[in-house]
């Protein structure tokens, strides 16, 4: 049968006489892992901004490495804690041709944190009590409290145009994005591309290529024979077990770099056994993290250094180190905490949301099982772990990723009881966390992180395992192209020979 | 003409039984309120919710005002999209579509064919050779098949695209794939019908009369053999849903069943439930069709 079915797909090809369409000349074509259904910066989840910010921009923008940089303001200042001005960037044009100016920006605002409206992300900005115009060119923002967050919560709120979305309804407009950005659009095809032009006029000069194409690939092995055929130029996320193919290929390249998702295995600290430290400690020691990190993610990212933030993340403590892998040791704490015998076990975790999950927690659980705690691996259907989260249900030790987006406020959240998702309890950790919040002091808030970290490497809520990879690979051919640690595509300065 | 009327009175039957059963499975998958809100809603917000959800009201009353809405063509908003759920599914259907009646035409033309070719050389060397094949095809995964199928002529030869939509050539691998899966049970169907009908006293007739092999073949035994095929098409028609999921997933086709399988995995309850009333749909309407061929071809279906 597959003989007769290739004869007739030969025939078929050879009829037509055409041949797949390699990506042309001037257009970027990029496999996407993660496509939206929309590109409204209201709606979807965090990946659509992926989308969003080919043809809109924030005030305040993250780097590749999460490092907060001007986008449509060029400088900004704290007059007061509770009072920042934004000078905005001169002589940016919307896409149609009508200049940028702080109206735009007020209303973008407004609407956003308007209680009526529904916006996705308004809670990254969620502090704001006001904005005002000082002049075309500067917006002053007010918050009911100091909010050293305001910056990077701006950066995933992108700034749209009063004249379109009053002309249009936001609906419309959000249809069809009339932007600043360095691409245009120019076409969207829901579940399968969007296609946009290069903004010549774009403030950051024009982009490198003429056209982007922006494909949905969501099965690895599909996006990976996409850039083995030439197909696309550059593909996000390739599956581990798929890295060696790639590799080999003279005329492709890997890119990798650590992401600010932090991969733990979290403690059901309320109970026994794992409400005694030293038993959470031997969990520790008994993990060979070095070996995991070699086998299940290609050797790429890195193991955290026992704490919760990865290392680009302000708040990483570099006086903390992770703790080695010793299952003699692991074995001495299990005895001296009553539990010479072992004890059964289970790591709950969900299928395909990080990368390599259930292959990590499989091979961690082996470990756990060779110094005593017979674990196993439950594999758990998304709504259900939902559930099971917010009844704190999880059982003895659960798997999950916590992102940080550069900043420690984001994922130590999860560790507080205003997570309402904490199954661990300290005083002295929540105090520190509503501290760390509530100054603009740069200094000091780099203290409190540390001394949360401190206390999370002690206190050991949960195994801290690795600071996830985010591998991309491209044609060699391809220059200008670095993977991004927030995940958001960058291609602006993409280019290929 | 009354056949007719009955076979389309009977459509919302089936329609209504999987409405039902969506809104018992959604209200046993947990609180809607809480997949709506997510974990920072406050109280008031969810009583709201509550109210405009009629989720205060007893279940009956519940089900009639989901059915009043899916009346209206309301299936609600997308949790993730904010937009109608119908709008979001509604475009993707047509590519499904594409996929599904290609695949199907295929696998009816090659299993017709290759059914007929097992039958007229029945138990010598095509026979053998096509019905193992028809094993073989039966217990290939579709995405493993799929996955192999890129291999070979998308990257191996070169000569068909590996995924995505574009011109007649993303087309081919997509169709095959799906094809392969259903071919083996047209082959074996047709094979056995077309056996049956052979051995039946009209055959034998028209032999006696003198009418050649070929003659008697196209013209008496295959006009009644085919019947079981056509209802062979719509019994599979589930299933070739099921296919479409796996080969749209595995060749990046923007179809409703990977649609449906995301909106699954974000707890998009609308989208969930405006693409499997979708399929219902497809498939009710196509089984009618189907049923409707029948009686076209044999008048004593239509005498029932």
């Amino acid at each position: 049968m597959r003989r007769l079915l290739g004869a007739a797909a030969l025939a078929a090809t050879v009829i037509a006489g055409s041949m797949p369409a390699q990506a042309q000349d001037d257009t970027l074509v990029v496999g996407a892992a993660v496509f939206t259904d929309s590109l409204s910066p209201a709606a979807g989840g965090y990946i659509t901004l992926s989308l969003v910010y080919q043809t809109w921009e924030p005030l305040v923008a993250r780097d590749p490495d999460d490092k907060l940089v001007p986008a449509l303001a060029e400088r900004w200042e704290a007059l007061s804690p509770t009072h920042w001005r934004f000078h905005l960037r001169r002589g940016v044009k919307w896409h149609d041709g009508t200049p940028f100016t702080a109206a735009d920006v007020k209303f973008t605002i407004d609407y956003v944190t308007d209680p009526k409206t529904v916006y996705v992300r308004k809670g990254r900005i969620a502090g704001i009590a006001g904005t005002e115009i000082v002049d075309e060119h500067t917006v002053d923002i007010r918050t009911a409290k100091p909010a050293p967050l305001l910056l990077r919560g701006l950066a995933d709120i992108a700034i749209e145009q009063k004249a379109v979305t009053e002309k249009l309804g936001q609906k419309e407009a959000h249809r069809r994005p009339v932007g600043t950005g360095p691409w245009k659009y120019q076409e969207w095809v829901a579940g399968d591309h969007y296609d946009l032009v290069a903004n010549p006029d774009y403030w950051g000069g024009p982009p490198a290529m003429k056209k982007l194409r922006i494909r949905a690939i969501s099965e690895g092995a599909t996006r990976v024979a996409s850039l083995i055929a030439g197909e696309t130029h550059i593909i996000e996320e390739v599956p581990v077990d798929l890295l060696p193919s790639v590799e080999r290929r003279r005329n492709l390249k890997v890119d990798a770099t650590e992401s600010s998702v932090s991969l733990v295995l979290t403690f059901d600290t309320r109970k026994p056994p794992f409400d005694d430290v030293r038993v959470r400690r031997a969990v520790d020691y008994a993990i060979d993290k070095k070996t995991l990190l070699q086998q299940m993610l290609g050797g790429y990212g890195s193991v955290l250094d026992g704490q919760l933030v990865t290392k680009a993340t302000f708040g990483h403590n570099p006086k903390i180190a992770a703790r080695p892998f010793d299952p003699a040791k692991a074995k001495a704490l299990l005895a001296e905490a009553g539990h010479a015998g072992g004890f059964d076990n289970r790591i709950n975790t969900l299928s395909g949301r990080y990368l390599s999950d259930v292959d990590i927690a499989s091979a961690a659980a082996g470990m756990l099982s060779a110094v005593g705690i017979r674990t196993t691996v439950n594999v758990v259907e998304g709504g259900v772990w939902s559930q099971l989260d917010r009844n704190k249900e999880q059982g003895p030790m659960y798997q999950i990723g916590w992102f940080s987006v550069g900043d420690a406020d984001f994922n130590t959240v999860w560790y507080t009881q205003a997570s309402r998702r904490a199954y661990w309890n300290n005083a002295e950790f929540d105090r520190l966390w509503q501290e760390g919040r509530s100054t603009l002091d740069e200094t000091k808030r780099l203290d409190t992180y540390h001394r949360m970290m401190e206390i999370m490497h002690e206190e050991l809520p949960s195994i801290f395992l690795f600071g996830l990879p985010r591998i991309s690979a491209r044609q060699a051919g391809v220059e200008g192209w670095r993977p991004s640690r927030d995940s958001l595509l960058r291609l602006h300065k993409v280019r290929v020979r | 003409m009354r056949y007719v009327l009955r076979r389309l009175l009977l459509v919302p039957v089936p329609l209504l039984l999987v409405v039902a059963f969506v809104f018992v499975v959604l209200r046993l998958t947990g609180d809607p309120v809480a997949i709506y809100l997510g974990l920072d809603a406050t109280p008031e917000q969810e009583e709201l919710l509550r109210a405009e959800m009629h989720l205060d009201e007893p279940i009956p009353l519940q089900f009639a005002w989901f059915l009043a809405d899916l009346l209206q063509g309301d299936f609600g908003t997308s949790i993730q999209f904010k937009t109608p759920a119908m709008a979001v599914v509604a475009e993707r259907l047509e590519a499904t579509l594409v996929l599904l009646g290609l695949g199907l035409g295929l696998a009816v033309g090659l299993g017709v064919l290759a059914g007929v070719a097992c039958a007229v050389w029945k138990d010598r060397l095509p026979d053998f050779v096509l019905s193992i094949l028809a094993v073989a095809g039966q217990s290939m995964p579709s995405f493993w098949l799929g996955i192999l199928l890129i291999q070979f002529f998308a990257l191996d030869l070169g000569w068909l695209p590996t995924s995505g939509r574009g011109g007649w050539d993303h087309l081919v691998l997509p169709t095959v794939t799906l094809a392969t899966f259903l071919v083996p049970n047209f082959i074996l169907v047709t094979r056995i019908s077309v056996l049956e009908t052979a051995r039946e006293q009209f055959v034998t007739t028209a032999r006696a009369r003198g009418a050649r092999g070929a003659r008697t073949l196209w013209l008496h035994v295959l006009p009644n053999a085919i019947n079981p095929v056509v209802s062979l098409v719509g019994l599979q028609l589930g299933r070739l849903m099921g296919g479409a999921v796996v080969t749209e997933t595995i060749f990046a086709w923007p179809g409703v069943g990977r649609l449906m399988v995301s909106a699954i995995f974000q707890r998009d309850v609308p989208i969930v439930v405006a693409s499997v009333f979708i399929v219902a749909v497809t498939i009710v309407v196509a089984n009618l069709l189907v049923d409707l061929v029948q009686a076209a071809i044999d008048p004593r279906i239509r005498m029932r």
